[in-house]
């Protein structure tokens, strides 16, 4: 048994490598952490040892749940379990059933719906007795079935990182039909997914882009020096002009960092005075996320998003002496932003409305996943 | 066409921009014959500088002034004196020549008006007292539309007092003609502020009702009463009222929230403080003037508890508040709010959250006319004053970034709940009515 000890240490131990760096704050970004997560979970797989589906699923959770544990507020890490999870699901049963397993597209019919009740995605069981190439609990050869899935498995893990490195070639696939010639958009923060977006747009269309600086992380500025070099007409301003503006920007476009179930999302602070003031213009919310940002999770308690906050001295500094004693100094990392504010989730999937984001949960990840 | 001598603010059109400094030689020529003058010194220019004509710097300087001198319509408004728009004639007739259009972005914010750089000349005779007090406005020591107002006052007590009628001239006709260029020259330092155009304007009706007869001391001691009393009945005792309506406003374990800092509402903060109520203060703030900070000194030097954020924060910290304290830089008669650049997001996310707004305003501050949004009238900063905040991050303008710093929004009545004034507490609806309720014009 010594040297499947030593195989599950070794991936044991790259789990505990990406917990302490999530810990530790040395890996911050939904994208990044996302794909160290993915790359984690197939080193964990490709030396994992099991029977049977379950035994697989739990090796599985139980990795998912040291790293979500080591940083709740990366929400991309659950959500990039969950995926793997779904995905490798769906690929035992296309290997146990022979055939394809997904079932064929439910007849919706009122009556159907009546009688039954909203059409849920078919989640069945893994049948034991269904013989495909796949022999489960062979008691003479413990390791065929996992043998046998790996490849597979493998394959559907390799999916997900594909997904997650074409993210922002296909977001910014359908980037000129958004924007149109002319247009002033406003944006904020730095965000590499609206960035490629408005890059990719400005290869076909002129028009100009308003970024708001984003104090105290001062963001906003990375993002125009960016943008401008790229070619694009650009205006820094700081974020207190942002309603000054309003009634000449056409579009709103920014970033998420994590899509709630409701359809609203966290986004980084100031998100929120741009959406509200864009409302008040009736201008439209645009934001661009990829599908690994999809969280099923909800912002029921609290106003400040995410409980996140940043360091109070980029705010207040040491410098102001005596001041720093008798004031309390606040600084949100995040906002949340209700989904009556946004109009729209441009995402490497298609873009959707919030009112359809619930829908696009049920689809990616399965329900048994929400809790780790 | 007759160039206007005085610099009168006007009643309506919004002061933002300058006017003329007397040009005895252009307003002696006809307007296509200044046409032509301008085309010959461009033509001119451009052969001159047809060599390095690849260079971008020409970009950064908005060419709003040569823009508005090609169409020829306004006609000799300028910013500057001849020497720098001669430079944008150039910047003009390179990007022309280069052939790449000047970028969209620059003609939406064009009517902004450039920032105006340090060094503008000094035309004619003007007081030092005068060039002292553009110094300070243009480097924004003195910041805030009640602190300029009374500077500019102040100021003009001086000219006035070291005034002298020229002979065969009355002292209310000249003295006029003498201040005009003064006031030019402040407007160059830094556009005028509505409470300056008030005071100015109520300067001038009192010296044209000076009594013809009156011994020029005496006058001039009168001027000095009458300014006197305007700063002091309607600056200061119109503040000390509005604290204390405002005062009574604020109770016992509330929590106010204000933003950036309005010289009236920090009266009222330390005055409540002063009659012993307990209440605590939140000082959103922003960059890159971050005038909050002074505020929050103020405050707790007094021992008010505060907290201090950023106005991006804003939105997690509007469920404490009980009530909003802005001040104003003017209202206009549609009771809309022309107050620093970050206040109309303020008031927006606190009707939002259902949070009680107050616009602490003197009367004198009040503007005819009606404003629909920040574009109308507004003021950019000068970049020299943005990057006195010392970032390392600072961005420094290069080619297709532009950084605009507007200092000035507009924030529409339905957010404001009430404003406090020196007659009351009224709704922002009434504000037209107050100058006809006081039977004055403004």
């Amino acid at each position: 048994m010594a040297p499947d000890i030593a195989r599950n240490t070794a991936s044991q131990r790259s789990v505990e490598v990406l917990a302490s760096k999530l810990r530790r704050r040395q890996l911050v970004g939904s994208r990044t952490t996302a794909l160290e997560t993915v790359l984690v979970l197939r080193q964990v797989v490709s030396k994992a040892r099991f029977s049977n589906l379950e035994q697989l699923v739990d090796i599985i959770r139980n990795a998912g749940r040291k790293l979500v544990e080591a940083q709740p507020k990366e929400h991309s890490v659950g959500n990039t379990v969950r995926k793997v999870l779904h995905h490798i699901r769906e690929e035992y049963h296309t290997a146990t059933r022979g055939t394809s397993v997904v079932p064929t597209a439910p007849s919706y019919s009122i009556a159907k719906f009546v009688s039954q009740g909203q059409p849920r995605k078919q989640i069945t069981a893994p049948k034991a007795e269904s013989k495909g190439t796949i022999k489960e609990h062979d008691a003479n050869d413990p390791d065929s079935f996992a043998k046998g899935l790996k490849p597979v498995l493998m394959e559907a893990i390799q999916d997900v990182l594909d997904e997650l490195e074409t993210v922002y070639d296909n977001i910014s696939k359908n980037a000129r039909d958004h924007i149109h010639s002319d247009e002033i958009i406003l944006t904020l923060g730095m965000s590499k997914t609206v960035e490629a977006f408005l890059k990719a747009a400005a290869h076909h269309r002129n028009y100009t882009v308003i970024v708001a600086e984003t104090a105290p992380s001062y963001d906003g500025r990375e993002m125009a020096k960016s943008l401008s070099s790229a070619g694009i007409s650009t205006f820094l301003v700081p974020d207190s002009s942002i309603y000054a503006l309003m009634s000449r920007v056409n579009k709103v476009i920014i970033g998420a960092h994590a899509i709630l179930a409701n359809g609203g999302m966290f986004a980084i602070t100031g998100s929120q005075i741009a959406a509200t003031a864009a409302r008040a213009h009736s201008t439209p919310v645009v934001v661009c996320a990829g599908q690994f940002k999809l969280t099923p999770l909800w912002n029921l308690y609290h106003e400040y998003g995410a409980l996140d906050f940043g360091n109070p001295s980029d705010v207040l500094g040491f410098e102001e002496g005596d001041l720093v004693d008798k004031t309390d100094v606040v600084n949100p990392y995040y906002d949340y932003v209700r989904p009556e504010l946004i109009d729209a989730y441009i995402t490497n999937d298609g873009d959707h409305p919030p009112s359809s984001i619930y829908r696009l949960l049920k689809e990616t990840y399965d329900d048994e996943d929400t809790e780790l | 066409m007759p160039v206007p001598t005085i610099a009168d603010p006007g009643p309506s059109v919004a002061p933002g921009g300058s006017k003329p400094p007397a040009q005895p030689s252009q307003k002696s020529m006809t307007k296509a014959e200044r046409r032509e003058l301008q085309e010959k010194q461009r033509a001119a220019k451009l052969a001159q500088k047809q060599q390095p004509a690849g260079s971008m710097a020409p970009k950064n300087k908005p060419p709003t002034t040569p823009k508005k001198a090609a169409f020829g319509e306004t006609g000799g408004v300028k910013h500057h004196g001849l020497v720098p728009k001669d430079v944008h004639a150039n910047a003009v007739a390179d990007d022309k020549t280069s052939g790449k259009p000047i970028s969209r972005g620059l003609q939406i914010f064009s009517h902004f008006g450039l920032p105006k750089p340090i060094g503008h000349t000094v035309k004619g005779d003007i007081h030092p007292e005068i060039i002292r007090l553009g110094l300070l406005f243009s480097e924004f020591k003195i910041c805030g539309a009640n602190a300029r107002a009374i500077a500019t006052l102040t100021t003009f007590k001086k000219v006035i007092h070291e005034y002298t009628t020229p002979a065969h001239n009355t002292l209310s006709r000249h003295l006029m003609t003498h201040l005009s260029p003064q006031i030019t020259h402040l407007v160059s330092a830094r556009p005028m502020s509505v409470t300056m155009g008030n005071a100015i304007r109520q300067l001038k009706l009192d010296i044209s009702a000076v009594d013809i007869d009156m011994v020029e001391a005496d006058a001039k001691t009168h001027l000095n009463h009458q300014i006197d009393n305007y700063i002091r009945d309607r600056i200061i005792l119109a503040g000390e009222v509005i604290t204390g309506l405002a005062g009574k406003k604020i109770k016992d374990g509330d929590v106010i929230l204000t933003y950036a800092r309005s010289s009236i509402v920090e009266k009222v903060l330390l005055h409540a403080r002063e009659m012993g109520k307990r209440f605590s203060v939140i000082v959103v703030d922003s960059p890159p003037l971050l005038e909050g900070k002074i505020l929050l000194k103020n405050l707790t030097s007094a021992g008010i508890p505060c907290t201090y954020a950023l106005l991006p924060a804003i939105s997690s910290l509007l469920t404490e508040a009980s009530t909003v304290f802005i001040g104003a830089h003017s209202i206009f008669s549609n009771g809309a709010v022309y107050s620093r650049a970050g206040t109309a997001l303020v008031a927006m996310m606190a009707k939002g959250h259902g949070v009680a707004v107050v616009v602490c305003c003197e009367t004198y501050k009040f503007s005819e006319g009606v404003m629909v949004d920040g574009f109308g009238k507004n003021e950019l900063a000068p970049s020299r004053v943005t990057r006195s905040t010392g970032d390392a991050k600072a961005v420094s303008p290069a080619l297709n970034l532009e950084t605009l710093n507007p200092l000035y929004d507009l924030t529409p009545p339905t957010f404001i709940t009430a404003v406090v004034t020196e007659v009351g507490l009224i709704p922002p609806s009434s504000v037209s009515s107050i100058p006809l309720a006081l039977g004055r014009t403004l």
